[in-house]
């Protein structure tokens, strides 16, 4: 596994991009269907449809900075360009699915709760987990030696693994404003199965899209870096 | 396939990572516990029974809003905040509710104690975990499950 290097692995990701892009093309599309004709909920009326970008922004999000987080890991320990280059990629697409987490909650929460924005514990801890792949992004490029930046934004991606769970149960841990979770939650999911499906599909549409916009990040990496290298040996 | 061997470069920078976690996890951990009453973002009606000096303290309390207590009185809102242990705070607010405030849902009152009656300055909608469309609680209605109101 630790064998693979940055070229093969970029050149599996650019040979598969296209079916992965058509698709989350599709499932998007059968999602922006499926969200249109679903039945409103009988408490909030039309603005629940937000949930079907938040939350599935929401889980990508973290998610994302799970795998940045352990392939820095493995980057440190095993030292390979591999993971690094993972994780440098993945960070700006964590920070923009961040920030649409917080813009469209924060839309949501006027219409429901009158509050654009509290201070309570599991909007603070996701504005800290924008905040820090910002530092992270910040850190990749503030060093004249891509090994350098490398290894000071995997620190702070391990220190930031800290804050996953306080993210992901600071609704279970302290009173907050924000509901608990509906899906992943004791005695089986709160919602009824069409808005469930829904979800997932929106949720699996928008995956595919991260993947093809990470593996188009990596081989941009991957192609800088090789010319740079031939301009460097041609002088 | 090729066989990586644990050797003792790899297993320092492991114990190296594994050091500055757990640092880092313990002192995020008692930070946390230690402001766990900063953190939370509202007291239940029961918990403010343990709590001393609430008298014109700046406050939020939360729980739903009791069945037939929401009133429109003297220009003033009026209703009661109950919780799961039946205990309940009145409160009286004078500006706009918000669209989805409504009797036996859930609701954070911001504001002070003033004799015994609580004196909101915000009141935000505190929505629960339940997303279900109209049609689904008919269903529920039907088969005699349906616990709201």
């Amino acid at each position: 596994m630790f064998a693979i290097t940055p070229n093969t692995l970029s050149n599996f990701m650019i040979s598969v991009s296209r079916y992965v892009i058509l698709l989350s093309i599709a499932l998007i599309s059968v999602s922006a269907f499926l969200i249109i004709f679903l039945e409103n909920d009988y408490y909030q009326g039309v603005s629940f449809k937000i949930m079907f970008i938040h939350v599935p922004t929401a889980w990508l999000s973290l998610s994302i900075f799970l795998v940045m987080g352990i392939s820095s890991i493995i980057g440190l320990i095993f030292k390979s360009p591999t993971a690094f280059t993972v994780a440098r990629s993945l960070s700006p697409i964590g920070l923009i699915m961040s920030i649409i987490v917080l813009v469209t909650g924060s839309l949501w929460g006027n219409l429901t709760w009158g509050a654009y924005w509290v201070w309570d514990a599991r909007l603070t801890s996701m504005l800290i987990l924008a905040f820090i792949y910002l530092g992270h992004i910040l850190l990749l490029y503030s060093f004249e030696h891509f090994q350098k930046a490398d290894f000071a934004a995997s620190i702070l991606a391990i220190i930031g693994l800290v804050n996953l769970p306080i993210v992901k149960f600071s609704v279970d841990w302290w009173t907050t404003l924000h509901q608990e979770s509906s899906v992943l939650r004791m005695g089986g999911p709160s919602m009824t199965n069409d808005y469930l499906i829904t979800l997932f599909v929106s949720f699996f549409g928008i995956f595919m899209l991260t993947i093809f916009w990470f593996s188009n990040i990596f081989y941009i990496i991957v192609e800088k870096r090789k010319m740079e290298r031939s301009i460097l040996l041609n002088d | 396939m090729r066989i990586i061997k644990l050797n003792n470069q790899i297993k320092k920078r492991f114990i190296f990572l594994l050091i500055i976690f757990a640092c880092f996890s313990t002192s995020i951990f008692l930070i946390s516990y230690s402001l766990k009453d900063q953190i939370a973002y509202f007291v239940e009606p029961t918990d403010l029974k343990s709590m001393e000096g609430i008298e014109n303290r700046y406050l939020r309390v939360g729980g739903l809003v009791k069945t037939n207590s929401l009133k429109f009185l003297d220009g003033n809102w009026v209703f009661e905040v109950v919780d799961q242990n039946q205990n309940s705070v009145n409160v009286v607010f004078s500006k706009t509710l918000p669209n989805l405030v409504e009797e036996n849902k859930g609701i954070i009152v911001e504001g002070k104690f003033i004799d015994n009656i609580f004196v909101a300055e915000i009141v935000l909608a505190k929505h629960d975990e339940n997303y279900m469309p109209q049609s689904a609680i008919d269903k529920l209605k039907e088969e005699g499950k349906w616990r709201g109101n």
